[in-house]
């Protein structure tokens, strides 16, 4: 076993080791926005786990999965502001209110194929944009403000930063533990035979729509924690949750990664969010057409993405090892 | 509603359906041939309307704008087909979907950086300033400009694609792209002039649209969902479902913004996904 081979197996751990003494450093070694700029990958690096089942698996490529991180996002503001300040209760009605959207959008959605489906979570999320565009109850436009910290219990402050780091990147470890036990599954072995060839599944007797259901809500479900996770820290919501064009950036980070890997999918949301932090500083929102720069080139030169590139590497470094 | 507000929405209703028979029609022909759909499309003419507006900006003719505008968006578009979209053709036609997707960020954000955020007006000609009256009904001249200008385009487009050879072999190659190349005809160059032609038509339209009301930098996915919605109510691929589909958008952006301001959009997608889900072919199946 070479360095190579070494660093595979200990990668994880090597990046979950880091990211744990990370805060520490914060503040001292480096400036507190990083712990913000991590937080936000986690947040995001949810979203992806769940819609990387769908899309990088199942072979379903939705267009408005921006429905369900808002819909977790609104109903968290909503019962942080009215109803309660734990996060655990804003975590559960997120999940309910997303898993109900997710059966009936999904049972609609999952029978049509490719670009159909797209138009219609593209449509349907767009029901969503409007609705909370022009809302009067929830600000319509201008969103809602002035959200309260949610609590944690046991004596935690999520208002700290440093506490919300932890607690989100235990969320983002829990759920990408919990999706790799599920694409390592049966069912989840059923969804990559259902992308390749939707009819010999039929053959051997899954029920194809019921297993794209599952996986739809499963996604679903992701979106709505992560969309919970970030009203928390924002304690601010607007109609931008809905919009398509975060549907949109979903997409890209889940290519750029490399769909159907898990990790190529973090590896994107990682990517993304720095370059966007870091060009956006002095180029604004035109940022955008270098992320769309890079977008196209990868789908042209290396449509599997940034863990095709390290397959790539890692497959030089294997043949000098043989040598 | 009175009579004659009635009129005057049906008319404007027609007027933005006309214009958006050329987004709708060339987006689906470009589907149709080549099967890609063409997210960039909306991008592509809001270009057309900028470079419009800057044409006109230094002291040109509108009409003269409105001839170049489209000959520039077009020849980029060649540029764009031969680079990028002729890679993809034959792997998986969603890549061809994300790679538009990339190309309409890169586009719209160009405009963005290079004309700002703020919206413009295009002069209108002098000619076409002013209101006139049509059978008793207030109409601005421009409007009617558009309405007849779109409608006259739209019918050359359709008597281009079924009474011409090149629209004969427009419609064979919508139908078996291969047996066409069998028969010694350059698919690939076809496939260029479509993705420039089309690309054109939206330039034109772009222009026209962006002078009747304005322009600003997030027009272009207003033009492309309107257009992707008109085409998937016709049925994707179809020239006529195209037209339908564009005067369904028309009439209910006129009509939606008198009877339920701000919610009119809603009436759009509803439609949409209750075709979607009921008829993904869409009302009209044939080419």
């Amino acid at each position: 076993m070479g360095f190579p081979g070494f660093l595979k197996k200990y990668s994880g751990w090597i990046v979950l080791v880091c990211l744990l003494l990370f805060p520490l450093s914060a503040g001292t070694l480096v400036s507190g926005f990083y712990t913000s700029l991590f937080i936000r990958i986690f947040i995001f690096g949810l979203v992806l786990l769940g819609f990387d089942i769908l899309m990088g698996y199942g072979g379903r490529p939705s267009f408005g999965h921006a429905m369900f991180f808002g819909t977790g996002a609104y109903v968290s503001a909503f019962l942080f502001k009215y109803v309660t300040s734990s996060i655990w209760i804003a975590l559960g009605g997120s999940i309910f209110s997303c898993a109900l959207i997710g059966i009936v959008i999904g049972y609609l959605c999952i029978r049509s194929h490719g670009l159909y489906f797209i138009f219609l979570t593209f449509a349907f999320s767009q029901f969503f944009f409007l609705f909370f565009h022009s809302w009067k109850f929830f600000g319509a436009a201008d969103g809602m403000s002035g959200i309260p910290k949610p609590t944690l219990g046991f004596l935690f402050d999520l208002g700290d930063r440093t506490v919300f780091y932890y607690f989100s990147l235990g969320i983002l470890v829990v759920g990408y533990l919990l999706a790799r036990h599920i694409v390592n599954s049966a069912f989840g072995r059923a969804l990559v035979g259902i992308r390749q060839n939707e009819e010999r599944i039929a053959f051997l007797g899954f029920d194809v729509h019921r297993c794209m259901l599952v996986a739809f809500l499963i996604s679903a479900i992701y979106g709505g924690v992560a969309g919970c996770l970030f009203t928390g820290y924002q304690n601010f919501v607007s109609p931008a949750v809905y919009h398509w064009s975060l549907s949109g950036e979903i997409l890209i980070m889940d290519l750029l990664g490399g769909m159907g890997t898990l990790i190529g999918p973090l590896i994107g949301t990682a990517f993304v969010i720095y370059l966007g932090d870091f060009l956006s500083s002095w180029m604004h929102e035109t940022w955008l057409m270098v992320l769309g720069a890079l977008y196209v080139i990868v789908i042209l030169f290396s449509p599997e993405g940034i863990m095709g590139l390290i397959k790539k590497i890692n497959a030089l470094w294997i043949q000098k090892d043989a040598v | 509603m009175s009579v004659d507000l009635f009129f005057t929405n049906l008319l404007y209703g027609l007027t933005i359906g006309s214009a958006l028979i050329l987004i709708a029609s060339s987006l689906s022909i470009i589907f149709g041939v080549m099967g890609v759909v063409n997210f960039a499309h909306g991008s592509l003419a809001m270009l057309g309307a900028y470079l419009g507006y800057s044409l006109i900006l230094w002291k040109m003719n509108f009409w003269v704008a409105l001839i170049i505008s489209p000959l520039v968006v077009g020849a980029l578009a060649m540029a764009i087909e031969g680079f990028t979209l002729r890679p993809l053709y034959g792997k998986d036609p969603l890549l061809q979907f994300f790679l538009t997707y990339g190309l309409a960020m890169i586009i719209g954000n160009l405009v963005l950086y290079f004309w700002g955020s703020d919206p413009h007006g295009i002069d209108k000609p002098i000619l076409l300033q002013g209101p006139t009256s049509i059978a008793g009904i207030i109409y601005p001249k421009f409007r009617l400009f558009v309405f007849i200008f779109s409608a006259v385009l739209a019918i050359v487009l359709w008597l281009f694609i079924t009474r011409t050879t090149w629209g004969i072999i427009l419609r064979a190659g919508i139908h078996n792209r291969e047996l066409v190349g069998a028969f010694g005809i350059n698919m690939s160059t076809v496939y260029t002039l479509v993705f420039a032609l089309g690309s054109a038509l939206a330039a034109i339209a772009g222009v026209i649209l962006g002078a009747m009301r304005n322009i600003n930098p997030a027009m272009d996915l207003d033009l492309v969902t309107s257009g992707l919605i008109a085409v998937v109510i016709g049925g994707l691929g179809s020239f006529r479902g195209a037209v339908l589909g564009a005067f369904v958008i028309g009439l209910s952006e006129s009509f939606g913004a008198q009877l339920w301001p701000g919610f009119s959009k809603f009436t759009v997608y509803i439609v949409m996904v209750a075709i979607l889900l009921w008829r993904p072919e869409g009302l009209i199946k044939e080419v």
